[in-house]
């Protein structure tokens, strides 16, 4: 199902973008990302005075001839990053012609085959009730992406999510690269632990809330009994006046304000997508113009 | 409260109606979606505190029952009854001629219809209406009507007459009606004054303004060859200073005129002489326009149009005679209409007719036509006993001996010798001595011999006889009466549709039924026309407005007018005249009727507008937020 949604030519596009993770990483092997460390990248950080058994080549003779004593230059280390994707498979995500899920699965493709080509390990998890089970764990290399990335295609949204309580109590790392949650938010249940805690964990992290364009913008009016597709024990039963619709209109501004001012005071990036709108546009044009991608 | 249509209230059956669709449509549409949690959450950004809010889901359902009741009572027309609110009133409205007075801009009949309107507009709903009028004949327009706008319709739709109002038969029709009503109230709208008022209210609408008319209008011919145009003028409420003008065929330029000083209530009497020039032509005239040039505030008495009956006619004629040209040239000429065919007595027979006129000068035919007039000019004998005279002989002076015109007052003779100057003198030398054995008018005699006459014969048609030589042993030819007498003469022999011009309205004209006359039509001065019954040998028409009347009478397929002209009365040219009295005799109640109030119909209409309205707003605004 993905590959036939993101094309080879969105593929070879997104080769060009580079994610722009905020925290240095501090990963256990080297990669393309700038490490807070010293290791051997080409590009230089300091000087400390030599010690027996330092890599001789890295001996800076010039300040020796200045300063009579031999020093040894050091460069930043450049690690490989985690990228952990962790979409949300709720019934809300995957119910009715909205799109959701599928609009899902494309951008965590899309961020996958990002973090693969610039060398970095790929995990992309569902989170389901209060667990997160992975769906493609540590990927690394494009072979491994087109031998995996067709695994997405099992995800099935069914059930609720309880993200905070999934996401915490599982291994996210620490300091090695982004968190994307993407998931519609739709919820009582907590997921600001969840952004807590990853950014406690040293983690980038980007919240990419999906909703369909009937959530976005509802045409139903009249009488209406609404049945949620999480819990049938929840129900919504009103006639839909227009100041019911404009009280849903303030609803929906709450409730995406709210997540969005939360990801901003912890350091977090956010972006509200329509499940309609393309994915090309949504890397190149707002993901980009955020700071996200470069 | 009332209805006037209760079946209106039938429409009430479809609120159960509405309530049952409603019951049957309110179902909730079922619908499972992604997440209620924004719903749910939209409830706390609802103004709670609308209290609007808790029936908005019935809206529309208290829409339309409010709509239905709305229309329903106002289809029922909804009444109010007021007890003892409203009267009955009764208006008697004075149609004479005076009213038609122009002041302040309308005439004072009008005047007088505003002051009912405005009663009428100011009366409770539910009283009643009953107008009489008086002009022409006294008539109840409306009886007791109720409704206003039928009152005000009928009100609009009469008219004044030109005659003087019969009140009699006014206070006869309110006498009835106060008896059978004596709490009625009664109005009298005229613009006279009453010696005695009983139950009644007088709503004078009458004005001082002066009022100056002309009266016995005439003219004659004088020996010049010109008119005198003589009669008199009057101021009524006033002194004042007028001028009179003659107006010459309908010529909108006066021909001559002459000032008048009058004196309140006093007639001055003025004479207006002109001569004809040469484009003009006495006395085939067609009209002569007496009138004041001031004019006044009714202007209906201040012109007299004086109609010439003779000047549109025309007819054959046959002159046997072996002298004709005088006939012709002089005499015949006075009628300028008159076609003349001429033979000599030897060519004559008895078998030439078809004529209107048969002249015979100085000839006696052995048989009298049957079929036209016939004229005798110096006969030599009488025609069997058909021409209703015999001659006994000649009788000749040495000197000329004067002709004498009748002195007779008879109506005939006063006719025939209309504008003829007593003062002209014509002599003979010989005249035939006839004898009468036929009613005969004797116009001129010699020596007491009736020497001119006038007559019908055993056929009943009209005959002249001249019992002189026109020429060799008279000067009558030379004469100016001689010109008048033989044009009076020839109107005498071709009887006239109508035999005067001028009347006053009211007056009954005496119309001829001509021989062989089909059809006699009569527009009226207001453009109205009326066909008058041919069967008899005279009809009488009476005259009901002032103005110019055109009578064209249809005689063997050949059209004829002639026009009269009817002035106003005497009586209605003088302001502020005093009636007798307008005296109901018996005592008033003060019982009154209940009124109505019927309102309330537009209120009701207007909200069954207002809120049919808004319910199809409400549906709009519903269509377009889906």
């Amino acid at each position: 199902m993905v590959k036939t949604v993101i094309d080879d030519e969105l593929l070879q596009q997104i080769e060009l973008l580079q994610m722009l993770v905020k925290n240095n990483v501090a990963g256990m092997f080297g990669g393309n990302h700038k490490s807070k460390t010293y290791g051997s990248s080409c590009e230089f950080a300091d000087y400390r005075e030599y010690a027996p058994g330092d890599d001789i080549t890295k001996i800076d003779w010039n300040a020796y001839a200045r300063f009579e004593k031999l020093y040894t230059k050091l460069f930043l280390d450049e690690r490989q990053m985690h990228t952990r994707i962790y979409i949300d498979a709720s019934n809300s995500m995957g119910f009715g012609k909205g799109r959701k899920d599928e609009q899902a699965l494309k951008i965590a493709a899309a961020f996958a085959y990002l973090s693969v080509c610039e060398m970095d390990k790929v995990s992309v998890y569902t989170v389901k009730d209060k667990q997160v089970e992975a769906v493609i764990s540590g990927m690394l290399g494009k072979e491994a992406y087109i031998s995996s990335i067709g695994n997405l295609n099992n995800v099935t949204f069914s059930g609720d999510s309880y993200i905070s309580d999934a996401i915490v109590p599982s291994s996210v790392g620490y300091g090695d690269g982004m968190s994307i949650i993407i998931s519609d938010f739709l919820t009582d249940n907590d997921y600001e632990a969840a952004i807590d805690h990853l950014t406690g964990k040293k983690r980038h992290v980007l919240c990419v809330q999906v909703l369909s364009k009937e959530e976005l913008h509802p045409k139903a009016r009249g009488k209406m009994h609404f049945f949620d597709s999480e819990d049938s024990g929840k129900y919504y039963r009103k006639n839909i006046t227009r100041e019911i619709a404009q009280a849903y209109k303030k609803a929906l501004e709450y409730a995406t304000g709210r997540i969005r001012e939360y990801c901003a005071a912890r350091g977090a990036d956010y972006m509200l997508v329509n499940a309609e709108e393309s994915v090309n546009g949504l890397f190149f044009e707002r993901l980009t113009g955020e700071g996200v991608l470069k | 409260m009332s209805f006037l249509y209760p079946l209106g209230l039938l429409g009430l059956l479809a609120i159960p109606v509405l309530i049952f669709i409603y019951i049957i449509k309110s179902k909730y549409t079922e619908q499972t979606i992604t997440s209620t949690y924004l719903w749910t959450l939209s409830e706390k950004f609802l103004k709670r505190k609308n209290p609007i809010n808790k029936i908005t889901g019935i809206i529309s359902l208290i829409l339309q029952i409010l709509a239905v009741i709305f229309i329903s009572i106002a289809l029922a027309h909804p009444v109010f009854v007021l007890k003892g609110r409203a009267n009955d009133y009764c208006f008697v409205l004075d149609g004479s001629g005076s009213m038609n007075t122009v002041q302040e801009g309308s005439t004072r009949f009008e005047a007088g219809k505003e002051r009912i309107r405005g009663i009428i507009n100011s009366a409770a709903d539910g009283s009643t209406f009953t107008l009489i009028t008086t002009g022409n004949v006294t008539d109840t327009v409306m009886k007791q009507t109720e409704d206003k706008k039928t009152a005000l319709r009928q009100l609009d739709a009469v008219e004044p007459s030109f005659v003087a109002s019969d009140f009699a038969g006014a206070v006869s029709e309110a006498q009835k009606y106060f008896s059978e009503n004596p709490a009625c109230k009664f109005y009298v709208i005229t613009d006279k004054t009453f010696g005695a008022e009983k139950n009644v209210e007088v709503i004078n609408v009458g004005s001082q303004a002066n009022n100056c008319a002309l009266e016995d209008v005439d003219y004659a011919f004088t020996v010049g060859g010109g008119v005198l145009v003589s009669g008199k003028a009057f101021a009524y409420d006033g002194d004042a200073s007028v001028t009179v003008e003659l107006f010459y065929d309908g010529n909108g330029r006066a021909v001559a005129s002459t000032d008048v000083t009058l004196t309140k209530g006093e007639g001055a009497g003025f004479t207006i002489e002109w001569t004809a020039g040469e484009d003009e032509s006495l006395p085939q005239f067609s009209s002569l326009k007496v009138a004041i040039k001031q004019g006044d505030s009714l202007r209906l008495d201040n012109e007299v149009i004086l109609y010439n009956t003779h000047s549109d006619a025309s007819y054959s004629t046959l002159i046997v005679s072996e002298t004709p040209f005088f006939i012709q040239t002089s005499l015949l000429a006075a009628f300028g209409n008159l076609k003349r065919e001429v033979v000599s007595p030897k060519d004559y027979n008895d078998e030439m007719r078809g004529y209107g006129l048969y002249v015979f000068q100085n000839f006696t035919p052995e048989k009298m036509p049957e079929d036209g007039a016939v004229w005798f000019i110096n006969p030599d004998t009488g025609v069997d006993g058909t021409s209703g005279f015999s001659v006994r002989g000649v009788e000749q002076f040495k000197n000329a001996v004067e002709l004498k015109l009748s002195t007779s007052t008879s109506s005939k003779v006063t006719d025939l010798l209309k504008h003829t100057d007593k003062s002209d003198t014509t002599g003979v030398t010989q005249y035939i001595k006839c004898g009468q054995f036929r009613n005969f008018t004797t116009l001129m005699t010699c020596n007491n011999d009736p020497v001119v006459f006038a007559g019908t014969n055993a056929y009943g048609n009209r005959e002249v006889v001249f019992a002189i030589d026109l020429v060799e042993t008279s000067d009558f030819a030379m004469s100016y009466n001689a010109r008048i007498l033989t044009y009076n003469l020839i109107g005498y022999t071709f009887p006239e549709i109508v035999e005067s011009s001028s009347f006053y309205c009211g007056d009954s004209v005496e119309i001829n039924v001509l021989a062989n006359c089909t059809a006699i039509k009569v527009e009226l001065p207001s453009g109205k026309a009326e066909y008058l019954d041919t069967s008899t040998a005279s009809v009488k028409y009476k005259l009901t407005e002032v103005g110019e009347y055109t009578v064209t009478a249809t005689v063997g397929g050949i059209l004829q007018s002639v026009k009269v002209y009817s002035q106003l009365p005497v009586a209605e040219r003088i302001s502020g005249a005093t009636e007798a009295s307008f005296v109901l005799n018996g005592e008033p109640s003060t019982v009154k009727r209940d009124g109505k109030y019927e309102d309330l119909l537009y209120a009701f209409i207007i909200l069954a507008v207002i809120v049919a309205a808004d319910w199809m707003v409400y549906c709009y605004e519903q269509y377009q937020l889906r």
